[in-house]
């Protein structure tokens, strides 16, 4: 499809797709050693954190994990006690970098809209950043469009419903073509059916103008939906940095596997049910024979009285 | 379409602009008061600064600080006699009136040029610290004693302000007093301390202000107060009091001086235009102002000049 | 009268008025960075500030006059008895006011919309430009505050000013004049027009303050 105006290669579906089999991709951001410290009290310590290009990155873990500072100082935005960030192979000055923060976007938990028409508001960091006028309608005309909010154009911020104001935070960011897209729980304040259709419309959105996406939530399933990795927080260190399938299937710690296996998924097609019994094809194997492959782990199943693996295909049975 | 930024920023702007031009408005009056050069002794004047005689020539100019009463500006008598000393010289006059005690202190301290003021005590007082030049006999007039019309303490008609006093204090009716420091609080700490009498609180009054503003509360309390006849026939019309001991008493004779600020002490004063305004109100044009005033207004004179008399001569009407 | 009135009345304008914009251009910045900065002593700057708006004016007057009288640090200026001196004692009256509401006003603002302007590439000017916009109705609170505190004062006026005619007398020092001299006709006149004057400025600019953000 046409790129969205005023974009560049902001990595394509390509690269995700290798990211996700270990290939080296570009990295985006690497950062190093992070420590950030609050009334005595150690609340961030990031070892290592690599981004890729063209990734969506989820991080995940329960309040008061550390998500926000991680995210905050992902953006800059904050003074850390020690720690290096490598962006696109340039060393970050965290706190002062102005020209680091125009080349990301930012997304909080509630929309925080400027006191004008969302036009306004999406247009504003644009402005900050001196585009033309001319310009300026076109990018955010053609991201009215891709959030459904075009015909809200000139309606005062005050006066949107929540997805209304979530939508035009999210176009706010989008429309500045970001090399990085960091997003902190952006459909937390959003009720079921708005969050369920936003959701779908932003996944839509991620593979049309592909960005590198670091996503904040506790909120397993959207981790699991939106992202390629997937990084667990607890207590401001990161516990497990990897791809999503991996993290959520073989958790490296009890800690983490109570994170991932209170909403474990498994993607795949079923292949049998039986008695209550199901048998899930993840596809990871060499799909020869799956029916008797299937047959046997049923019976294999019934007989010990709980889920196994097949070791040949990695198909595994759940009750 | 881009509109909403212009909009909200227009009445910003039209504060700002207001302020600009009133800013502008300010810096176009101050720089008119600046145009004449700060207080300095100008090289055009032949005075010698540190000498004792007023040979100060016309050709003074500047800013003068002149120290005076609330008598003098209440009575209105300043409101003639300043613009007609600024007419005859390029001085220009900064009244600040303040009573005699904070007159001669701020001569004392250098804050002002020339003082017009009437307390003989504290001037002397004043002269003996080094603190003035040629300090003349400029004018005078009386005190009274006015109180309400009712008189409660029996002292109308009264020649002798100590007996009045006396009286007053037997009846413990109401006084007010200036309380301030000047030179008509001075008089009538004298006049209560030759009766021998120390005021009790509970019917005497501080009122800590000007002559124009004890006049008023004397009126709402119903008390008597000692006053300068000039302030007293300036405001009478709006006060409900009446005079009780207003003649025959040399004790109230209310004698006013112009001294210069001494220029050895505080080179800073303008010793030149301090100098001129003295030359000018003992003058016969400046005597004749003061001896003019308020006949006019009030049918007789408030001021009687008296430049080149001898003090002693001076006697009660 | 009234050709005075005319002229004391410009002079009360001209002299609040600058004042009021002085201690906006120092209140201002001054109030934002507190507001936006966090450092140890803050409680106790913030605390000084709030204090300083409950100074009373004569007290700033008096001081005022000790540093421009001509035996006081600040004589050679020769300031004293000036309109410059009264801005001088109304600007020491006017900056806390504007600061201490400024504090107050961008305080009321959520604080990461601070952190969400930033992270919309906002450069730090940008940044302070657009929560003063957001925190426009008590900023411009602000801005009627200290010309209410100036306007209306007669103490430092009277103290530094002298009352001097036609050169330091304002509408507040004239009232005083005329009522001690019993002249209370011309007073509440001047009462009046002071009254008239200060309703025009606040309804000027209360009406910057309440349009427009009805969005």
């Amino acid at each position: 499809m046409t790129p969205a105006p005023g974009t560049a290669d902001r990595g394509t579906v390509a690269d995700r797709a290798t990211n996700g089999a270990g290939r080296p991709a570009s990295t985006l951001l690497e950062v190093r050693d992070l420590v950030v410290t609050r009334a005595n009290r150690r609340i961030l310590a990031v070892d290592e954190l690599t981004i890729r290009k063209g990734e969506t990155l989820a991080i995940v873990g329960p309040n008061g994990a550390g998500k926000s500072t991680l995210l905050l100082a992902l953006a800059g935005l904050l003074r850390p006690d020690r720690g290096s960030m490598v962006f696109e192979g340039a060393p970050v000055v965290p706190a002062r970098d102005l020209a680091y923060r125009r080349r990301i976007g930012l997304v909080f938990p509630a929309p925080l809209l400027l006191s004008t028409s969302v036009f306004g508001n999406v247009a504003a960091g644009l402005r900050f950043r001196g585009v033309g006028a001319a310009e300026t309608r076109d990018r955010v005309e053609h991201w009215l469009e891709r959030l459904a909010i075009a015909h809200l154009r000139d309606r005062p911020a005050s006066q949107l419903s929540s997805g209304e104001a979530q939508r035009t935070s999210l176009a706010r960011a989008l429309v500045l073509d970001p090399h990085l897209l960091l997003l902190d729980e952006p459909f937390v304040a959003l009720d079921g059916t708005t969050r369920a259709q936003l959701l779908d419309d932003f996944e839509r959105l991620r593979v049309e103008a592909p960005t590198t996406l670091v996503l904040v939530t506790h909120h397993l399933h959207e981790a699991a939906r939106l992202g390629d990795r997937l990084a667990i927080l607890l207590e401001g260190r990161i516990r497990q940095c990897d791809v999503t399938e991996r993290v959520m299937t073989s958790p490296v710690d009890a800690d983490v596997a109570a994170i991932v296996q209170t909403e474990a998924r498994v993607r795949g097609h079923i292949v049998a049910t039986e008695d209550g019994l199901v048998v899930v094809d993840t596809g990871a194997g060499s799909g020869r024979d799956v029916e008797e492959r299937a047959r046997r782990l049923l019976d294999a199943t019934r007989a010990s009285g709980r889920a196994a693996p097949d070791d040949d295909t990695g198909a595994a049975g759940g009750a | 379409m881009i509109a909403t930024g212009m909009d909200r920023r227009a009445p910003r702007r039209a504060t700002m602009a207001v302020g600009t031009v009133m800013l502008a408005a300010l810096l176009a009056a101050c720089s008119g008061t600046a145009a004449s050069p700060a207080p300095a002794s100008t090289p055009a004047a032949t005075t010698p600064a540190a000498s004792a005689t007023p040979a100060a020539t016309i050709a003074a100019s500047g800013d003068l600080i002149l120290a005076t009463t609330t008598s003098t500006q209440d009575s209105g008598l300043l409101d003639v006699l300043v613009p007609a000393f600024e007419q005859a010289s390029a001085c220009k006059v900064k009244t600040v009136a303040v009573g005699s005690g904070a007159a001669l202190k701020l001569g004392q301290d250098g804050n002002a040029d020339v003082l017009m003021v009437h307390s003989p005590a504290a001037e002397k007082t004043f002269m003996d610290g080094g603190y003035g030049v040629n300090r003349q006999l400029l004018m005078h007039n009386m005190f009274e004693v006015v109180g309400p019309p009712a008189d409660p303490a029996g002292i109308k008609g009264m020649t002798s302000a100590k007996d009045a006093f006396t009286k007053i204090a037997d009846a413990k009716s109401t006084f007010v007093s200036r309380g301030d420091g000047s030179g008509t609080e001075a008089k009538e700490l004298a006049i209560w301390k030759a009766a021998g009498i120390t005021p009790d609180p509970a019917w005497y009054i501080k009122s800590g202000q000007g002559m124009g503003a004890t006049l008023q509360i004397a009126s709402e309390k119903k008390g008597y107060t000692l006053t300068d006849n000039a302030t007293w026939l300036a405001s009478k019309a709006n006060l409900d009091l009446a005079p009780m001991v207003d003649s025959g008493d040399p004790s109230l004779l209310n004698i006013y001086h112009v001294i210069q600020v001494n220029p050895d002490k505080w080179p800073k004063v303008n010793a030149a235009c301090a100098a001129a305004f003295s030359e000018y109100v003992l003058s016969p044009a400046g005597q004749k102002v003061i001896g003019g005033y308020g006949v006019d207004k009030y049918g007789q004179q408030l001021f009687v000049p008296d430049a080149g008399k001898v003090e002693s001569t001076l006697t009660a009407p | 009268m009234s050709s005075d009135l005319v002229e004391i009345t410009l002079l009360s304008l001209a002299v609040s008025g600058a004042a009021t914009l002085i201690s906006l251009l120092i209140g201002l910045p001054i109030g934002t960075w507190l507001a936006l900065s966090r450092f140890r002593s803050r409680h106790l700057v913030l605390s000084v500030v709030n204090t300083g708006m409950a100074l009373p004016p004569v007290v700033a007057g008096l001081f005022i006059a000790l540093l421009l009288w001509r035996s006081g640090i600040l004589g050679g200026l020769g300031l004293m008895y000036t309109p410059g001196a009264m801005v001088i004692a109304e600007v020491v009256i006017a900056v806390p006011v504007v600061t201490g509401l400024t504090v107050a006003g961008l305080g009321q603002l959520d604080p990461q919309l601070h952190l969400q302007l930033q992270g919309l590439g906002a450069s730090r000017r940008q940044t302070v430009w657009w929560l003063w916009r957001e925190a426009r109705l008590p900023l411009l609170a602000a801005v009627m505050a200290a010309f209410g505190s100036v306007i209306s004062e007669v103490g430092a006026a009277m103290m530094v000013g002298g009352n001097i005619a036609h050169e330091t007398r304002v509408l507040t020092t004239s009232i005083v004049l005329e009522t001690g001299r019993g002249e209370f006709g011309n007073a509440i006149v001047l009462g009046l027009v002071l009254l008239a004057l200060a309703f025009i400025i606040n309804g000027i600019l209360t009406w910057a303050q309440q349009r427009g953000p009805r969005r």
